[in-house]
């Protein structure tokens, strides 16, 4: 009961904290989806790993607006809506917290405009699509800056499982684009 | 219609429904994740910051303690200055601050 009560002006707080866990896990399982998705690996499950791309992309945008929008709750930051929405506003430690900023913006407008591809061009799209990967950088950036829980051996080990696979994925994708260039130096 | 061209028809039906049918279970699938994961860390952070160990409420009420330990310091040291010379002003003000430290400590750690 003592601890209820002790945790209770808190529970905004512990509420964003959870939800940007569980963000940035879903991103990093979304970001290695998605290399999965554009790579020879796994070709047979394309249709599947496109939905569970999808699914996970969506979890994740919904996971970060409880991120953002709990945090307006807490009594100790008190943030105004256009703190947590406008990068370099906030005065709390406001390196990062705009670098999360700008990762849920972009994660935002890169992730739905998948709905909007026909429109945009699907060539176009995909260009633009790329830059995903460096919007959950970004965000990886933010939580190991500015998150609370950054120097816990709990956290660092739940977000090295969780990106570690993305971040090798991503390693290939680079070393693969990069290949027909240095080739093509040579020659 | 060719009894060959409905059988194709009724196979890419059939395939349709079950590449939806297995959209739908992922979908299902990373909504539960989704919420599991939530609950776990919530979890860990409600349970972290309930015992006592959480990390930010932590450093904040060791500031609160140094803080509170030299509000105390400066409390004696005026309230000394009425009765003492500034020299032994000071060297109650160290007195002060040992005796209020460990209490600021304690009601931090409780």
């Amino acid at each position: 009961m003592l601890l209820a009560t002790a945790t209770v002006p808190h529970l905004f707080w512990i509420t964003s904290r959870a939800a940007g866990i569980a963000g940035l896990v879903l991103a990093s399982l979304s970001v290695a989806a998605g290399l999965l998705l554009g790579g020879r690996l796994l070709s047979a499950h394309r249709s599947e790993l496109r939905a569970a791309h999808e699914a996970l992309s969506l979890a994740t945008l919904a996971a970060l607006v409880v991120h953002g929008l709990t945090l307006l709750g807490d009594a100790y930051l008190h943030p105004s809506l256009a703190d947590l929405a406008i990068p370099f506003l906030s005065g709390y430690e406001t390196l990062w917290t705009s670098a999360g900023i700008v990762a849920f913006w972009m994660l935002l407008v890169l992730g739905l405009s998948y709905y909007a591809r026909a429109r945009i061009g699907v060539q176009r799209w995909r260009r633009l699509h790329r830059f995903a990967a460096l919007a959950w950088a970004l965000g990886l950036v933010h939580s190991l800056g500015e998150g609370t829980d950054a120097g816990e051996t709990w956290f660092l080990a739940c977000v090295a499982i969780a990106a570690a696979p993305a971040i090798l994925l991503l390693l290939g994708r680079l070393r693969d684009s990069s290949a027909p260039a240095r080739i093509g130096a040579v020659q | 219609m060719s009894p060959g061209l409905s059988s194709a028809r009724r196979l890419a039906q059939e395939r349709r429904t079950a590449i939806r049918r297995r959209t739908h279970h992922i979908r299902r699938w990373v909504a539960a994740l989704a919420v599991a994961l939530f609950l776990c860390a919530f979890a860990v952070v409600y349970v972290q910051m309930a015992s006592g160990h959480d990390p930010a409420l932590t450093a904040s009420s060791h500031r609160n303690a140094t803080t509170t330990g030299s509000a105390a310091r400066s409390e004696a040291t005026s309230t000394s200055s009425e009765a003492s010379s500034s020299a032994e002003e000071e060297e109650f003000g160290e007195e002060g601050s040992s005796e209020a430290g460990p209490s600021a400590v304690t009601t931090s750690q409780s």
